[in-house]
């Protein structure tokens, strides 16, 4: 029914739409997705030809040219035809007239319906919005916003519009009333097509069937709203998620690293992207179809970043890990739990070379790993369990962070010492001469365990197994350091393989979790669902021994299967 | 985690009396030039003097002067000993962590020499092929040092297996170290205080062992030895020249020893700290 192509809007040097093309059927709803300033406002005002730019492309609603049809045309199909709900109530609503009267005016203006007939249907529309009637005659200056919104989602559904644009619908309601506004819109306009355009995931999770996420002015990724929420595959689309606060994630809320920058060349999100490589610089990705989900991305969206294939390690006739199948996308941070002896720390060195595995292969960036040499493991670093253990205590601090970079032969000394002195300050540790030169039984065992993590880092490696990087350290220090890991992999775009007996700090940190038992993993799933809905008996006596801060009782996973009030999303 | 040597010399009585008897014997024997009046090969006319103002321990068979003949027959003793203590050492040190860092075939061949070397009682190889080379000193070093190595090596690859699996060299290793550095950084400073007491035992086994060889006139000739001075002495014991012949070159020679004794023992507790506070009776 809307058939967008090669849309292009520019306000003098800033463009800000780059060629969207976007079909709409009819009875869908499609969301726009995206962070202020992507350009889903402007989408939506080219559609009702409301933009002010320079638009170029093609808009064909019912076959039909918006962007060739003469002013007045156009004056037919605008709020009668295609209507949209704006998002700045204020600004928009007429403060002289009442509620009712605002909903009137485009009907009687259409001259589609009598005064009566408006009348009638505006108030019907108030009353389906949850208006009392003594409130019809009230100004927008005495609404709330929460009704000052719904009378413009009102306004907009007066002429029973083909195609409804909602432009942050449910942004200023509160979390009961956008339930129920959500419920209405549905419910009111069935078969009305929408277009939603929405920084909030969770009003695209309620209204849409289809979600486009919009970045920089470019769609990067389209497809069905559950399958986009539940398994994105742009990394932006996934960081968008990261950062959205919601009740499923069970992993800490984190941002995206810099900020949305404009004009930039090539793929708009390269500057904050972490797998960006040289063509992104240069090339804009198309939007392709890829297994039923339209992404653009020179690299095909997230990519697999490490897998294991029936790895298998055996001491003797012990098999302390045994075929282990497990990948670790870049960007996400796997957590790998299990009990003491479950072959946790097997597998890890297993895959770092320290083991030599007796069966599987592991594959890294879709190739065999055979023998590791230093590009190997300038790409993949591991923390050690015990920081004591693993720093040398002949070696300083600095010395002992150069040292990766020293083996590798990287740069002159002078350039080492600057790097390891800039990932000292990137691990939140001291940079002055002093501590430089401290020994480890002088530091502290967070001090130590830091340490570890810039020397594990100073290779600038794009995978980090952490094992068990705090399990020496007291509750606000492992806080910390957690804390730590997912700004780096904000900033680094990190892939973690993070090893833990301890479920509930893998679940705020982990977007995957794995369950390994006698060196078998017995299950592997997204941490909410590991969390909410475990398979295994052995993951529910996990949960259950997990550590809860609960006064009364042991009622095992209670806290965590408890719904939440409102749990309508597919996030 | 720190081992102080230096400290743990330093704290036992013994070990500070040895270190003394040591320094000294080295500053004699660095000293042989001044110290003594004659040149140890320059014969006099006069055999078998007594000890005199002109001669301090008198003279021997072919008159050259005892007190010269003793202060650089030092020189021998420590240069022999030292020497194989240095030699044996490196080559335990390189064949024992090798062995341990490198592992598979490489170290069972090596391991399966040191096994060999040890059943066969060194004393008698060295007798054997002393007597049938007559070895100088640069020889004589080479010899024993081949023949001494192996013990030392069984240690410093029992040292490096458990070193190899601490953290630091695991860290190491994931940074891509390759054995060299791996060796060369973690491992053998870790060692340094047995390769240290490996040394002292290796510099007394040869020190003993070239004055036994000497005793026994299956050295150099040529070369000043207390061993050999000693064998002279007692070719002449039926006159009273062993007061000041054969018992001052006996006291210097077990004065070294000693001396390395005791130097050994304090630093032993390096290598196996649960001795430490038990004396030396």
């Amino acid at each position: 029914m809307l058939e967008i192509k090669n849309l292009r809007v520019s306000y003098g040097q800033d463009v800000i739409l780059n060629g969207i093309d976007l079909e709409l059927g009819s009875g869908e709803t499609l969301a726009i997705v995206g962070e202020s300033g992507t350009g889903k406002t402007t989408l939506g005002l080219s559609i009702m030809r409301l933009v002010e730019g320079t638009v170029r492309g093609t808009i064909r609603f019912n076959g039909k040219d918006l962007l060739a049809l003469s002013d007045n045309e156009m004056q037919q199909i605008r709020w009668s035809q295609i209507a949209m709900a704006f998002q700045n109530a204020n600004n928009v609503l007429n403060p002289v007239y009442t509620v009712l009267n605002q909903i009137m005016e485009p009907m009687v203006e259409h001259g589609l319906k009598s005064k009566k007939e408006a009348r009638d249907r505006a108030a019907e529309l108030l009353r389906y919005f949850g208006f009392p009637g003594d409130r019809f005659s009230a100004y927008p200056h005495q609404l709330s916003g929460g009704e000052q919104q719904k009378v413009l989602l009102a306004m907009a559904m007066a002429n029973d519009p083909e195609l409804l644009i909602l432009d942050e619908p449910l942004s200023s309601l509160d979390a009961a009333a956008r339930v129920q506004v959500g419920e209405l819109l549905k419910e009111i306009d069935k078969h009305g097509t929408k277009l939603v355009a929405t920084h909030d995931l969770d009003t695209a999770s309620k209204l849409a069937d289809r979600i486009a996420v919009l970045y920089g002015g470019k769609i990067i990724e389209v497809g069905p709203t559950r399958d986009v929420l539940s398994r994105p595959r742009h990394p932006y689309t996934r960081a968008l998620i990261r950062a959205y606060p919601n009740m499923t994630t069970v992993k800490d809320l984190q941002g995206i690293k810099g900020r949305m920058a404009r004009p930039v060349s090539g793929c708009p999100f390269h500057p904050r992207c972490t797998q960006a490589i040289d063509i992104c610089r240069t090339k804009i990705p198309k939007l392709v179809c890829n297994q039923g989900r339209h992404i653009a991305c020179h690299r095909g969206g997230i990519i697999t970043l490490l897998s294991t294939k029936n790895l298998t390690k055996s001491f003797g006739s012990l098999k302390a890990v045994d075929s282990v199948d497990l990948h670790i996308e870049a960007g996400e941070t796997l957590a790998l739990v299990g009990q003491t002896g479950s072959g946790k720390t097997t597998l890890a060195k297993t895959i770092m070379g320290l083991y030599q595995p007796t069966e599987g292969d592991v594959y890294f960036e879709g190739a065999k790993v055979g023998n590791r040499g230093r590009d190997f493991y300038k790409r993949v670093q591991m923390v050690f369990q015990n920081p004591g253990e693993s720093l040398s205590h002949r070696l300083s601090v600095l010395e002992t962070v150069m040292e990766p970079l020293d083996i590798q032969g990287i740069g002159t000394k002078e350039e080492r010492e600057n790097k390891a002195i800039q990932v000292l300050g990137e691990v939140e540790l001291p940079q002055t001469g002093d501590f430089l030169n401290k020994y480890p039984h002088q530091l502290s065992g967070g001090e130590m365990q830091r340490v570890a993590i810039a020397r594990a880092l100073a290779l600038d490696p794009v995978l980090l197994i952490a094992d068990e990087p705090t399990a020496f350290l007291d509750a606000s220090i492992q806080a910390k350091i957690l804390k730590l890991l997912l700004n780096l992999q904000e900033q680094r775009g990190l892939s973690m393989l993070y090893i833990t007996h301890d479920i509930a700090a893998a679940r705020k940190v982990s977007d995957r979790i794995a369950i390994m038992l006698d060196g078998r993993v017995i299950e592997e799933g997204p941490s909410n669902e590991i969390i909410t809905a475990p398979k295994q008996g052995y993951t529910r006596n996990l949960l259950k021994a997990a550590s809860a801060l609960r006064s009364t009782g042991s009622s095992g996973v209670g806290q965590q299967t408890l719904k939440p009030p409102i749990d309508e999303g597919a996030l | 985690m720190h081992i102080d040597l230096k400290r743990e010399i330093r704290e036992s009585g013994p070990g500070k009396t040895g270190l003394i008897i040591l320094l000294l014997m080295i500053t004699v024997a660095l000293a042989a030039p001044i110290l003594a009046p004659y040149d140890p090969y320059q014969q006099s006319t006069a055999s078998l003097l007594s000890p005199s103002w002109s001669h301090w321990l008198g003279t021997n068979q072919v008159g050259q002067d005892i007190w010269s003949r003793l202060v650089f027959g030092a020189r021998t003793s420590l240069l022999v000993g030292f020497g194989v203590g240095i030699l044996s050492t490196l080559l335990s040190t390189v064949f024992g962590v090798s062995a341990a860092l490198l592992g598979g075939l490489y170290e069972k061949v090596v391991m399966r020499i040191v096994d060999a070397f040890i059943v066969i009682p060194m004393v008698i190889i060295v007798i054997l092929i002393s007597a049938y080379i007559r070895p100088g000193i640069l020889t004589l070093i080479l010899l024993l040092s081949l023949l001494s190595w192996q013990g030392g090596a069984r240690i410093m690859r029992a040292q490096a297996l458990s070193l190899k699996e601490r953290g630091h060299v695991a860290a190491a290793k994931s940074f891509g170290a390759n054995h060299f550095y791996l060796a060369w950084r973690h491992i053998v400073p870790d060692l340094g205080p047995i390769l240290l007491v490996e040394f002292i035992y290796g510099v007394r086994r040869a020190v003993f062992m070239e004055a036994g060889l000497a005793f026994l006139g299956i050295s150099d000739p040529t070369v000043v030895s207390w061993g050999m001075m000693m064998r002279d002495a007692l070719s002449f014991s039926y006159l009273n020249v062993w007061q000041w012949w054969l018992v001052p070159t006996g006291v210097a020679l077990s004065l070294i020893i000693i001396g390395l004794t005791f130097v050994g023992h304090a630093a032993e507790p390096v290598i196996e700290p649960r001795l430490r506070g038990v004396g030396i009776a």
